[in-house]
């Protein structure tokens, strides 16, 4: 039997508010060291908490995004433990009432979507930050008590793929519900990941990888852990449960410590903070608040026609597809994404705009793509227009007229340039009826050209086949 | 040598109002009290130098109110920015703060005057001040007696008639047992009715600071000034702070009054017994009613007690670790080192002794078996008192079990001041209001006190009773004389 991997992940997530969770001084980030830090921070004799209601607030959009029971009376606990970047010798947490509980994350695989479960979400404050130099070590104040999300998931993974996913997809959910910058290099978003593996239904001892660094070193962490612990059940050994880190440059994990039998944290409810109450009415208003999220603008996509690429671009891309958000069902979503993607983002990288700081609303977009769509203007017009749709006040038909560019709809006028062309190009005529399709697309260009696009394609094709086949 | 601050509070405001006195002669009267009362080793930092600067600086300021210019003595565990904060420890021995608690913003901005930082017990952790760092504070009517504690020298400071107003603090009686042992006012609010921001904690779900005075209505003026909801402690009220000297000079006829048949039993030195009973017929005298009841769990509060507050404390501690602030032991060589030595050497045995216990009862699976248990034990014995006050306006019986008792007897008996505290402690527990008022005089002329206790938020109740009996039994206790 092969063994089988069971893999649970720990992420903390920095949330995105103004101040800490428990005091006002300032959330930031790459500040002059212990700039950002007042009393509270520094666990000053005297000093009490405060409670961020935005961090609450976020914590709680968070386990609404990830599917979670949420508890609505809860409270804070203190986790007792002595290291130097803890400044009360305590950090404030939630072990007995994490705000969110029983949730998932759906993640795809190769055997169709799988559910994450989500055993619990919970909110606590952030440490210092410890540095260590040669001849001493530094503290950084600005990280305490910066608000965080702790995330734990139930042992639903085996692969590491499956690991991969999960991360991937909590990320952009948290980026998407703008609850954290979610940035694994900035520290964050920070991934502890457990690994054990087993032959039988019972679960092997686990190691924990604590804070891997990206995305990939996580696939790469559990394939050499996995690999690590294979080869010591092959000889015969036993595992024990230890911390360990992942050395990118060894390309292997390496040994922190070894876990003590019954961490004693001496947890008890945080006596400086009484009960903290959600109400119904509370959690419908953060629910309401909540964007709407990328798995459902996804199949949104799928069901009007948007190739996967262009999909996936727009999801990364926020104010576009936001942006694309407000736009009318019945528009044609093939063209759209096209027209954002291509010629719009060319003009918003290049002056450095947002689509919403532009004159480009949602109706002159949506008039745009339809006269697209029904050939009404080629794409030749369209890019002759775009600047001033982005920069003028002015609706799609105006700037057409602007630029002299209204269609020539008139078949009596068009008959006139079509039988023309043909007049002057009877070679290509004869190459026509040679069956050389090439000749007639010709044809339609030497109409465009005389029309200056102005010439509408549809009804020009038409006519141009029509009196073809009359020569 | 004036006296001005024998006067009373009224006397004293109208002199200042007709410029006949300015706060300096205050401030000067009291520092001449306090370096001729030195032995009492009631205070810790004196704050002269400051306390005249202020006292000038108010000669054009209006006199606004009956607090104005007062010299006001705080204890050493609410801090006062600039002013040196010690909490009677080595730890904090050179410790100056960098902002002032709520409370000390409150008096300051009712132009009173921090003459000085009040000794204490270490970190309030005692109930006789001799765990002081500092040495013991003495008991103005018996030198060789203790102040008790843990606010014995605020209430040393009161009784000697040093400054007219203290604050203390009270976990589990600090305020009320030594105003008992020194025949003074002191009152612990409901919890929750101060501010707790600035005051270093020892058990937060206790702690509430309090004013400790002369008489009763200054008691309850120096609370009105005090009270309040305050944005930084989420555990203060939101409850609307009245005037509490609103009942004062009120008749009592018709008041139902209990006392708890355990506050009466033969725990009780039957000499305080005697005067309380005094106190109950005289009440009855005057038209209340006294009943005995009984009281779930009161018995057990010690030991309630002890398991709650020295689990907070065992974790409000942890801060000082010679990392941040306050004593650093010099010769570490590593962070384990650094945390050993520092709080090895900075603590007293008593701070040692309580957070090494706190730490054992919150391990592991003891924070369920004791811990978790002794809250809800406590809320048990909370519903009780509630019940007793559907029926009853008021509860009372003796502050303490015995009159103030010789400094350095059984100091090798950690058990001893808890058992002291024993009858002011269920008020902690159940969060309500306190009081002591002295009643009367054992047959040494130590001071008794009697508790009154009243359900949340009704402090006015209590200092209407307080002031009939206060009048009632007109007893002089100025220690001026004697000192």
């Amino acid at each position: 039997m092969e063994y089988q991997t069971t893999i649970g992940i720990e992420v903390h997530c920095e949330l995105k508010t103004n101040t800490k969770m428990f005091s006002s001084a300032k959330n930031g980030y790459g500040t002059t060291a212990n700039s950002y830090v007042n009393i509270i921070d520094l666990g000053y004799p005297g000093a009490l908490p405060i409670i961020n209601k935005g961090a609450i607030e976020l914590a709680l959009r968070a386990a609404l995004v990830l599917n979670c029971e949420i508890n609505k009376k809860m409270h804070f606990d203190r986790k007792n433990y002595f290291y130097p970047d803890l400044p009360k010798g305590y950090q404030i947490t939630q072990a007995r009432t994490p705000i969110g509980i029983h949730g998932y994350v759906e993640i795809d695989t190769p055997n169709g979507k799988k559910k994450i479960g989500i055993h619990d979400i919970h909110i606590e404050e952030d440490t210092a930050k410890s540095i260590h130099t040669a001849e001493s070590s530094l503290l950084d104040f600005n990280r305490a008590g910066v608000p965080l999300i702790e995330i734990v998931t139930e042992p639903d993974m085996n692969t590491k793929e499956e690991a991969m996913a999960y991360v991937e997809k909590l990320r952009e959910l948290l980026l998407y519900a703008n609850i954290s910058d979610c940035k694994i290099e900035e520290g964050s978003m920070r991934c502890d990941v457990n690994v054990s593996i087993s032959k039988t239904e019972k679960l092997g001892t686990r190691a924990e990888i604590k804070n891997i660094g990206s995305i990939s070193n996580i696939g790469l962490a559990i394939q050499k852990e996995v690999e690590r612990q294979q080869e010591i059940y092959e000889n015969g050994g036993t595992i024990q449960e230890e911390t360990r880190r992942f050395d990118e440059k060894k390309g292997k994990t390496v040994l922190m410590r070894v876990k003590e039998t019954g961490n004693d944290y001496r947890y008890f409810p945080e006596p400086d903070i009484p009960y903290v109450v959600l109400t119904e009415e509370e959690i419908e208003s953060v629910k309401r608040m909540i964007p709407i999220l990328p798995n459902v603008r996804r199949d949104f996509y799928k069901a009007h026609g948007m190739s996967d690429i262009n999909s996936d671009k727009l999801i990364q891309n926020r104010p576009l597809s936001d942006y694309l958000l407000k736009a009318k069902e019945n528009l044609d979503y093939v063209i759209a994404s096209n027209l954002l993607l291509g010629d719009i983002s060319a003009y918003l990288n290049k002056e450095h705009k947002e689509i919403e700081e532009t004159m480009l609303t949602i109706e002159k977009f949506e008039s745009l793509v339809d006269k697209l769509a029904s050939k009404e203007i080629t794409s030749k017009i369209e890019k002759e227009i775009l600047v001033d749709l982005l920069e003028k006040p002015m609706s799609v038909e105006e700037a057409l007229k602007e630029h002299h560019l209204t269609l020539v709809n008139d078949t009596k006028v068009l008959e006139e340039i079509v039988t023309n062309i043909i007049k002057q190009n009877q070679e290509s005529v004869q190459d026509y009826k040679n069956g050389k399709d090439r000749a007639l697309k010709y044809l339609m260009g030497q109409i465009m050209k005389e029309t200056k696009g102005t010439a509408n394609p549809v009804l020009v094709n038409e006519l141009l086949i029509h009196l073809l086949n009359e020569e | 040598m004036s006296n001005y601050l024998d006067l009373s509070i009224q006397e004293i405001n109208n002199l200042l109002k007709k410029k006949e006195i300015t706060p300096v002669d205050l401030v000067e009267e009291c520092f001449r009290r306090i370096e001729s009362n030195e032995d009492l080793n009631a205070f810790i930092t004196l704050n002269k130098e400051q306390a005249l600067e202020e006292a000038k600086a108010l000669a054009d300021v209006e006199v606004d109110n009956l607090l104005f210019g007062l010299p006001i003595a705080v204890k050493d565990n609410i801090v006062t920015k600039d002013l040196r904060t010690t909490c009677a420890s080595k730890m904090l021995e050179n410790f100056v703060p960098i902002y002032d608690a709520t409370v000390v913003e409150k008096i300051k901005a009712k132009h009173m005057i921090i003459v000085g930082k009040a000794n204490m017990d270490e970190f309030a952790m005692g109930s006789t001040s001799q765990t002081s760092y500092f040495g013991s504070p003495r008991n103005p009517w018996n030198k060789n007696c203790i102040a008790g504690g843990s606010s014995g020298g605020s209430a040393a400071i009161v009784a000697a008639r040093l400054t007219p107003f203290a604050l203390g603090s009270d976990t589990g009686g600090s305020i009320r047992q030594p105003a008992s042992y020194c025949g003074l006012v002191g009152m612990k609010p409901t919890y929750g009715r101060v501010s707790r921001y600035g005051l270093v904690a020892f058990a937060s779900s206790l702690d509430q600071i309090g004013p400790m005075t002369r008489n009763v209505y200054e008691n309850a003026l120096l609370l009105n000034a005090i009270s309040g909801h305050d944005d930084k402690d989420l555990t203060s009220s939101y409850n609307q702070v009245e005037d509490y000297t609103r009942l004062i000079g009120k008749e009592i006829k018709g008041m139902k009054i209990a006392v708890p048949n355990y506050f009466m039993s033969d725990i009780v030195d039957s000499e305080i017994q005697d005067k309380v009973r005094e106190v109950i017929e005289c009440l009855k005298q005057n038209g209340a009613t006294v009943d005995y009841i009984d009281i779930d769990y009161v018995e057990n509060a010690v030991t309630l007690y002890q398991i709650i507050a020295m689990g907070e404390a065992s974790s409000n501690l942890a801060r000082f670790d010679g990392v941040r602030f306050g004593y650093s032991a010099p010769d570490a060589q590593n962070v384990e080192e650094l945390y050993l030595k520092t709080r090895e050497t900075g603590f007293g045995d008593e701070v040692k002794r309580r957070i090494m216990v706190g730490s054992y009862l919150l391990s592991g699976e003891n924070a369920v078996t004791y811990y978790n248990k002794a809250l809800s034990i406590r809320d048990d014995m909370r519903k009780s008192f509630r019940k007793a006050f559907q029926t009853y306006d008021l509860i009372i019986g003796p502050t303490t079990t015995t009159v103030a008792y010789s400094l350095g007897q059984d100091l090798d008996d950690p058990m001893k001041s808890f058992m002291d505290d024993v009858l002011v402690i269920p008020v902690n527990m159940a969060g309500l209001p306190g009081m002591n008022i002295p009643i009367g005089m054992n047959q040494d002329h130590m001071p008794i006190g009697l508790h009154i206790i009243g359900n949340q938020f009704e402090e006015a109740k209590m200092y209407q009773l307080a002031s009939f009996l206060e009048k009632e039994l007109n007893l002089d206790l100025d220690r001026k004389e004697r000192s």
